[in-house]
């Protein structure tokens, strides 16, 4: 019940600076994407199920707010969360450049998912531009950002795990 | 047992590719639902902006604070050597007004010729803030403070700084989503004034940091239109009210067919530093 909140309001706390906060800091229009670094770390830390649950939770608020149609978010952010959770068989909350490494690369797939459904199918074939311009400094700043938060969630993540062994082993 | 629905201990578990499987189709419905209705938008809508935009609002607000706090104190000082120059300025500009006011006496007479002035007024406006914008880098939109509450409807136009900013796709109770001209999925039928000749203008990401939108479809046989023309909405957009200043015309070429002309339009909104809009509550009658 505590780590459902704990990532219910992380998600909702992510998605609100995302919308608001960061687009006062953004370089050169360019925003980055938070829901990215809850959704991974989630999966990451969480396994496959959470990842999912996660990842279509990020993509339903955007689809509400932004998205043209409710579902389409929803899924990207949902596979994201599957694949990301595969790893979870490796995690160790010490190691840091495995899980920043899988954010970075689960943000470049994203907004290159982005591009082919949004853009390539309306006969946009610029690639160059849109990688030069959106997807690598998204890329880039959200891996920066990744750097100060997800120390903080696996952080919150571990007390949570502790409080919980602790309450299991009372009732035993 | 069933391979499906493994028995974990006392509950059933789902394995995770049957729930990504499951979800996925639930996904996909979702996206052909919304795709040819809008069924779902009034109940989700209102469900998730009770919980998000009270806090949107509260983080704009304090955003908007801290801001100005800090523009001011660092522009005390600017202020006092700008007062100097300034100073010697307003002679210069006093005599400049002199001549601004036969202009504007000239402009008077173009806006009764053009009857644009009295159409722009004629309409019921509200004054809403700017809460929230889009999450992504791919698009621009954005989530304004009124909603059905106040009386605001899907296709609603949208200005500020006197041209058009875009027109509201969604709604809920107390918020609204606008989509701008500049989004590079946003299409507005537009007018050159000087030559009265239809055109699209269309948002495009490529131009987007020089701050312009691309325009196509301009027939243009006598070479009438040149830079620096005024482009309103047009009589003929289904969704917004005519004569609305989308922006002048800044660059124009020929197409390869011959027939058509295409080009960059500069809009008159600064859409980097917009925090107040006005919606119109004028909804155009398409006679459907």
């Amino acid at each position: 019940m505590r780590r459902f909140l704990f990532s219910f309001l992380s998600i909702i706390i992510c998605f609100i600076l995302q919308t608001t906060l960061f687009r006062y800091l953004d370089f050169g229009g360019i925003v980055p994407n938070l829901l990215i670094i809850v959704t991974s770390s989630l999966a990451f830390m969480r396994g496959d199920k959470s990842g999912i649950v996660a990842g279509l939770f990020c993509g339903i608020l955007v689809d509400v707010f932004f998205g043209s149609y409710l579902g389409f978010y929803a899924m990207i952010f949902m596979y994201i969360g599957f694949i990301i959770g595969k790893f979870n068989k490796i995690f160790y909350p010490e190691n840091i450049i495995l899980p920043l490494g899988l954010i970075v690369s689960a943000d470049f797939v994203y907004g290159f998912i982005c591009y082919i459904l949004l853009f390539m199918f309306r006969n946009k074939f610029n690639l160059g531009y849109y990688m030069v311009h959106v997807i690598v400094p998204e890329v880039v700043y959200t891996a920066l950002v990744a750097v100060f938060l997800y120390p903080v969630l696996i952080r919150i993540n571990t007390y949570l795990e502790e409080i919980e062994q602790r309450s299991a082993k009372k009732f035993v | 047992m069933s391979p499906v629905i493994k028995r974990g201990g006392d509950k059933f578990t789902l394995p995770s590719k049957y729930l990504l499987f499951i979800l996925t189709i639930i996904c996909t419905g979702m996206i052909i639902v919304t795709f040819n209705t809008d069924a779902f938008s009034p109940t989700v809508n209102s469900a998730i902006g009770i919980v998000v935009v009270p806090f949107q609002k509260g983080i704009t607000t304090a955003g908007t604070f801290f801001k100005n706090t800090a523009d001011n104190l660092a522009s005390i000082r600017a202020l006092q050597s700008e007062n100097e120059s300034l100073k010697a300025k307003v002679e210069e500009l006093t005599t400049e007004n002199t001549n601004l006011e036969q202009d504007k006496y000239e402009l008077t007479q173009l806006r009764e010729l053009y009857n644009l002035d009295s159409q722009y007024s004629d309409y019921d406006k509200i004054g809403a803030r700017i809460i929230s914008k889009d999450s992504g880098n791919w698009y621009h939109s954005f989530v304004i403070d009124k909603g059905s509450d106040e009386g605001l409807a899907i296709d609603m136009n949208v200005i500020a700084g006197g041209g058009l900013v875009g027109r509201i796709t969604d709604v809920g109770p107390d918020w609204a989503k606008v989509q701008t001209i500049i989004a590079d999925n946003s299409s507005v039928s537009g007018t050159v004034l000087s030559a009265s000749e239809n055109l699209i203008a269309t948002g495009d990401l490529e131009l987007y940091n020089e701050g312009q939108i691309s325009f196509s479809k301009l027939v243009d046989d006598a070479d009438k239109v040149s830079v620096g023309d005024k482009v309103v909405t047009s009589n003929i957009s289904d969704k917004y009210l005519p004569g609305i200043l989308i922006g002048y015309i800044s660059a124009i070429e020929e197409d390869s067919n011959n027939l058509t002309k295409s080009g960059k339009i500069t809009p008159v909104v600064d859409f980097e530093y917009m925090d107040v809009v006005l919606v119109i509550t004028t909804l155009k009658h398409t006679g459907e």
